[in-house]
């Protein structure tokens, strides 16, 4: 009763200065709404990521032919990946539930009837179904007779024949790879982005051997995919793999690798630095946010107690303690923060809603509750801390001279 | 009942010298008296009335309020003793702005431990000085004669024994002080203790008993048959 009597009081006093009010809360605002989109944004990105880092295989291990780079599509001038580099990690390193070999070409046309479009030609083994647990959607892989006799045979990804067909149906029709007839025996199901964000769909699976003599005529490997029989194993993997190569292509220690392993964790790994420097520096915005609204909170609570020091001495008179005085400016400062904090959290709630339609789904943000535990603790915080020394001031005046104005 | 022994107050001024407001006022006033304080301005009546409210602590001297030595109590105690035996009623009212009567009469409750019927309470003393229809103005709807009686009504509220009237119709006209005099009359005759500053001879003549101060000293004490 005497507590909601006190905030009442504090409601009005807030209320009496509507401009200094909104002026005190500004800083708050923006602080919390940086803290409820970081938050958000946070939550978006590490869905996308594990669902990227899903599509990557939990127990998957990529070898890259070409050093250097951290993630991305192989490099079509290194020719530093063999088949026989692929035959030795097979044989020599352990744990290894299936294995695809590949080379791989990247924005290649490819042609139907009028149709035409760029994609990736993935020229793989008979073990891409297992090695990438990806089945085929309709039709089938192509097969070790396939791969013999160097078939011009095709699979292709959901984005291709999308692409290229419409809704048609593609199986058993032929289509033009650089000027190579193929004739599509299957199609991929879907697969989504990568943890780089490219479409994993926009691809077409043709048989090593025809990619390698038939259409790009070269012997190198492009990327090599292992799947690991146990997930714990993958790190294992990838540093046995790494130590393989580095002993066949005989590179001395301390000069750099001319392949690339990666595998889920290096991936997660990769993806939270990216997310982390955003957040970094969306972090920073909201602490200089809000401590440059503490200080305003605090300068015009000061303001107020010039303003109001007849009103100290009165209730000091009336019989308020000096804890009295100090908590009826805590309560004001703290209720106005807390104010600003929850304007804050709704409008970041509303860009957090906004910013994946805004940015057409480049940046994910999930709105949750969180921001408003967050908000509140923040802000109320901002508060008490900005209301500290105007409230001591207050409570320590001398009654007999407040009194007197 | 007051008891003041030796009491002095000084103040040192900005520039270092000392002022001396009272040099030893000794003063005993019993429950239920009607006093009124006589002295030119700037003579301490003021400060006397600070420390009689307990809402500043003498130099030297003692002072004993209902037997209890105040110089010995701590500050939350002299809040606690403000808020229940003292009502203070100022010369320029000292209301909160934009805040109406009632509110403005309940601000002593806000401090007090018994927060029961704070609406009823405050309605009740508002009824007291007359002002029960005008609950619900602010301070800028009302007379300056109806302010005051919102005032003294705020520092009857609590029911405290001891009424502290600072110059209370220092800033009315006749008719308004006229009233505000008659509600203190009525108060006094309910059995308070009513101390009060005043410049008008014929507003002394109300009170039991006369105070006359100069210099910071007691230079007459007249007590008369009501
Ligand atoms: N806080 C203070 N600091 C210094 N001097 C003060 C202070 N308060 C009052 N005085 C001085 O004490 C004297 C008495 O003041 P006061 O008690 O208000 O007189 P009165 O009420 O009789 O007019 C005045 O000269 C005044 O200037
Ligand atoms: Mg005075």
């Amino acid at each position: 009763m005497k507590q909601a009597k006190t905030v009442r009081l504090a409601l009005k006093a807030i209320g009496m200065n509507k401009m200094r009010t909104f002026l005190m809360m500004l800083g708050i605002i923006i602080g919390i709404t940086t803290l409820t989109v970081i938050v958000s944004v946070g939550k978006g990105a590490s869905a996308k990521v594990m669902k990227s880092i899903q599509n990557f295989g939990a127990n998957a291990v990529l070898i890259f032919a070409g050093g250097g780079k951290v993630m991305g599509p192989p490099d079509e001038k290194v020719n530093t990946l063999t088949l026989e580099d692929s035959q030795a990690i097979l044989q020599e390193v352990k744990g290894i539930r299936s294995m695809d070999t590949a080379l791989i070409r990247v924005g290649r046309t490819v042609k139907y009837e009028d149709n035409n479009t760029n994609t990736v030609i993935y020229g793989g083994t008979t073990n891409y179904g297992d090695a990438w647990e990806w089945p085929v959607e309709s039709g089938d892989y192509f097969t070790e007779e396939d791969m013999g006799s160097m078939a011009r045979v095709a699979v292709l990804g959901k984005t291709v024949v999308r692409e290229l067909y419409g809704d048609a149906d593609p199986i058993g029709t032929n289509i033009r790879i650089e000027n190579v007839n193929f004739k599509v025996v299957g199609v991929l199901g879907p697969r989504g982005t990568s943890p780089m964000g490219m479409d994993m769909d926009s691809r077409i699976i043709v048989p090593y051997t025809t990619a390698a003599r038939r259409v790009f005529n070269t012997p190198y490997v492009s990327l090599i995919r292992i799947a690991a029989a146990d997930p714990n194993q993958v790190e294992k993997i990838e540093s046995d793999v790494a130590a393989l190569l580095t002993d066949r292509h005989r590179i001395q220690a301390g000069f750099p690798e001319d392949f690339r392993v990666r595998g889920a964790s290096s991936v997660s790994k990769m993806a939270k630095g990216m997310m982390g420097t955003l957040n970094l520096f969306l972090g920073l915005v909201s602490l200089i946010s809000l401590a440059v609204g503490g200080l305003v909170v605090m300068n015009i609570m000061l303001i107020s107690v010039g303003e109001r020091v007849k009103e100290i001495g009165l209730r000091r008179a009336l019989g308020a303690r000096k804890q009295d005085v100090r908590s009826q400016f805590l309560i004001e400062s703290s209720l106005i923060t807390v104010m600003g904090g929850l304007i804050g959290v709704v409008v970041g709630l509303v860009v957090s809603v906004l910013l994946p339609i805004m940015s057409k789904g480049k940046m994910a943000a999930l709105p949750s509750w969180e921001p408003f535990v967050l908000g509140f603790v923040f802000s109320a915080m901002v508060g008490i801390l900005a209301g500290i020394h105007p409230a001591t001031k207050a409570a320590e005046m001398d009654p007999v001279v407040a009194l007197k104005g | 009942m007051i008891e003041l022994k030796d009491i002095t107050k000084t103040y040192r001024k900005n520039g270092g010298m000392e002022v001396n407001v009272l040099q030893g006022v000794s003063l005993r006033i019993e429950k239920g008296e009607y006093v009124a304080i006589m002295a030119p301005s700037g003579m301490g009546k003021s400060t006397l009335m600070n420390i009689i409210g307990c809402l500043d602590r003498p130099s030297t001297g003692e002072y004993r309020l209902d037997g209890i030595e105040v110089e010995k109590m701590d500050d939350d105690s002299l809040s606690s003793v403000r808020n229940k035996k003292i009502g203070f009623v100022f010369q320029s009212f000292h209301l909160l702005p934009r805040t109406t009567a009632l509110e403005n009469v309940q601000l002593p409750l806000i401090y007090s431990t018994d927060e029961t019927d704070m609406d009823a309470r405050a309605g009740a003393a508002l009824d007291e000085v007359g002002l029960g229809d005008r609950m619900h103005h602010v301070p800028g709807e009302l007379s300056g004669g109806q302010q005051q009686r919102v005032a003294i009504a705020r520092s009857l509220v609590n029911d405290p024994s001891i009424l502290l009237a600072d110059e209370p119709t220092g800033n009315l006209d006749t008719a308004s002080s006229t009233e505000v005099m008659s509600i203190f009359d009525k108060l006094h005759k309910d059995g308070r203790t009513i101390i009060m500053v005043t410049h008008s001879d014929e507003i002394a003549q109300r009170a039991g008993r006369v105070i006359k101060m100069r210099d910071g000293r007691i230079v007459s004490d007249d007590r008369r048959a009501a």
